[in-house]
């Protein structure tokens, strides 16, 4: 196949952006419907990853390689998902403080863990030794191949969150994140809800870590900072939290913009992407973020349901 | 059917609720009382969600004093609360079909039903919830907690602020439930004279103690201005 047209970096961007929105859809999933604020995404994200990498990398396979990955990523997305069972459980009954308090609490544990335990993850240094289960001739071609994967996996997830939305579970976690006292009188108990809300949407993050760890080759405790956590909520917020298109558009707006279009798009001198932009990036993410809290609270979608009720109020 | 024996609840330290007995058997049973009385916190504490202090309670033979509320409510106990009685974030539709996560029936089939019995409803069907009027939002709490196909139903004064034609509809329909769906309804309620209207039998709160049970057939308002002050 000629890819010749295709840019490299280009793949490695869309790559990135495709994998923030379906992290945004899954915190859409805890945040918009059960109103469950997770700012530890990226330690669900990385524990995926490193459980997936410390995995395939460290034992001596005695089978194919293909074998040893897909159980390595299967490990990988179901310690993603006890992960989040646990912090579930931690969390589920807590307000809004405990909530901010304990999954970023989470997310920084993932972190010194995988720094301290240079043993097995490199620490600091970073593993390497991760690949495609495949080889289709260039990079290039394995790199696209993985994006189009991960773009079949995100509408997946899309298509799951859709299901969700019109379900009697999906009006549940509405309900919960609504109304708790009443929610309990319903018939199901809304800790066990929310802890398998927590669990299923933590393993698909460890999932998609487990993805980018891969299309990385490499796994480096870098990428357990705050950008990841704040790419997701800054893109779904911008969105919409409570629409299932709002964290596919949020995302596109604010990562793609950076990512993608002023990566590929804008000519602009070298060195600005080194040290400008990045920087730019994170401001800008930050404000956004402030901005649309204060201004558009539930983003520039909208929230159907809350702009009909304002609409009515205010005899529109 | 349902019974509830010597039980006392509260909130963190403060005890409300005294020592009542109550038991209630295919029937529309009163609990009067003036504000602060102590009605909310007796159906809460019934309806499983503020913690006992002390007592039992039975629910069709079986005891279901430690059982939490979304149990009591799989049993078939629905329970109205006083206020925020509906989910805002769903639509009309939607707060109708998540009551319907216990029992068998189809859920369509209970909507149509919970729809014929508040016509109003079927109007708003597309509506959030959040931005119905006061009647409006009490009709669907009430329709939401039907849903649930309950054998007991727990009214929390269920037309409280609504205008006085509103009241005795909302009255007509509470006694039409009971007959043609042949639920047991534990009524709270302040006004006196509409309770009587529509009860089997009356108990009377006052900071949080029971008055013998009395048969509302006997009782008029008057009397009950007379011995116990409502
Ligand atoms: N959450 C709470 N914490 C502490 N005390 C409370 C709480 N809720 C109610 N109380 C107190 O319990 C007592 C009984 O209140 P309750 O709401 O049961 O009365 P009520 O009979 O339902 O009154 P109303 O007719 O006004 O609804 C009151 O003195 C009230 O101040
Ligand atoms: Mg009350």
């Amino acid at each position: 196949m000629n890819l010749d047209w295709l840019d490299a970096f280009l793949v490695s961007g869309l790559f990135y952006v495709m994998m923030v929105i379906g992290l945004a859809l899954l915190l859409h999933l805890q945040l918009g419907l059960a109103r469950i604020a997770n700012f530890g995404v990226v330690g669900f994200w990385g524990i995926g990853m490193y459980a997936f990498g410390v995995l395939f990398v460290k034992v001596d396979w005695p089978f194919g390689e293909v074998w040893a990955f897909l159980i390595s990523v299967v490990f990988g997305t179901v310690v993603a998902g006890l992960a989040g069972l646990l912090v579930g459980w931690l969390i589920a009954d807590l307000d809004i403080d405990g909530v901010l308090v304990g999954t970023l609490g989470f997310a920084t544990a993932v972190w010194i863990l995988a720094t301290t335990e240079q043993d097995l993850t490199g620490g600091a240094l970073g593993m390497g030794g991760l690949g495609f289960p495949y080889d289709i001739g260039s990079v290039k071609a394995n790199e696209t191949l993985w994006l189009v994967i991960l773009t079949i996996l995100v509408a997946i997830i899309l298509y799951y969150v859709s299901r969700v939305h019109k379900s009697p579970y999906g009006r549940l976690l509405i309900s919960i994140g609504d109304n708790e006292p009443l929610a309990r009188s319903l018939g199901k108990a809304p800790f066990q809800t929310k802890l398998w809300l927590f669990a299923v949407s933590s393993a698909g993050m460890g999932l998609l870590g487990a993805m980018y760890g891969v299309n990385e080759r490499f796994l480096e405790t870098g990428n357990l900072g705050i950008d990841i956590t704040l790419a997701a909520m800054v893109g779904l917020v911008l969105g919409s939290t409570t629409r299932m298109w709002g964290a596919a558009v949020g995302v596109a707006l604010t990562v793609g913009l950076f990512d993608v279009v002023i990566q590929f798009y804008l000519p602009l001198p070298r060195e600005w992407y080194t040290q400008a932009i990045p920087v730019l990036r994170e401001m800008v993410f930050g404000g956004v973020l402030i901005i649309v809290l204060l201004f558009r609270p539930y983003g520039v979608l909208g929230d159907m349901r809350r702009d009909k009720l304002m609409r009515r109020m205010h005899g529109g | 059917m349902f019974e509830a024996k010597g039980i006392r609840s509260g909130y963190s330290g403060v005890t409300v609720i005294r020592d009542v007995d109550l038991s209630v058997e295919r029937e529309v049973f009163a609990v009067l009382g003036a504000n602060g009385a102590g009605k909310t916190t007796l159906l809460a504490t019934l309806a499983r969600l503020i913690p006992l202090m002390g007592g039992e309670i039975w629910f069709n033979g079986r005891d279901v004093t430690k059982l939490r509320p979304w149990e009591t409510a799989a049993l078939g106990l629905a329970y109205v609360p006083q206020e925020k009685g509906i989910f805002a974030d769903l639509t009309v539709l939607e707060n109708l079909q998540v009551g319907a996560m216990i029992g068998t029936r189809s859920r369509e089939e209970r909507v149509d039903e919970i729809i014929e019995l508040f016509p109003d409803l079927g109007e708003l069907r597309t509506q959030m919830a959040g931005t119905l009027s006061g009647g409006e939002s009490r009709m669907l709490a009430c329709g939401r907690a039907l849903m649930q196909d309950p054998k007991i139903l727990l009214l929390d004064e269920p037309t409280a602020g609504l205008s006085p034609i509103y009241v005795d509809v909302f009255f007509e329909k509470i006694r039409e439930i009971h007959k043609t769906r042949d639920v047991t309804i534990v009524l709270a309620e302040q006004n006196a004279a509409k309770a009587l209207e529509i009860a089997d039998r009356v108990m009377v709160l006052n900071l949080g103690e029971a008055s013998e049970v009395l048969d509302a057939a006997e009782l008029t308002t008057e009397k009950l201005k007379e011995g116990y002050r409502i």
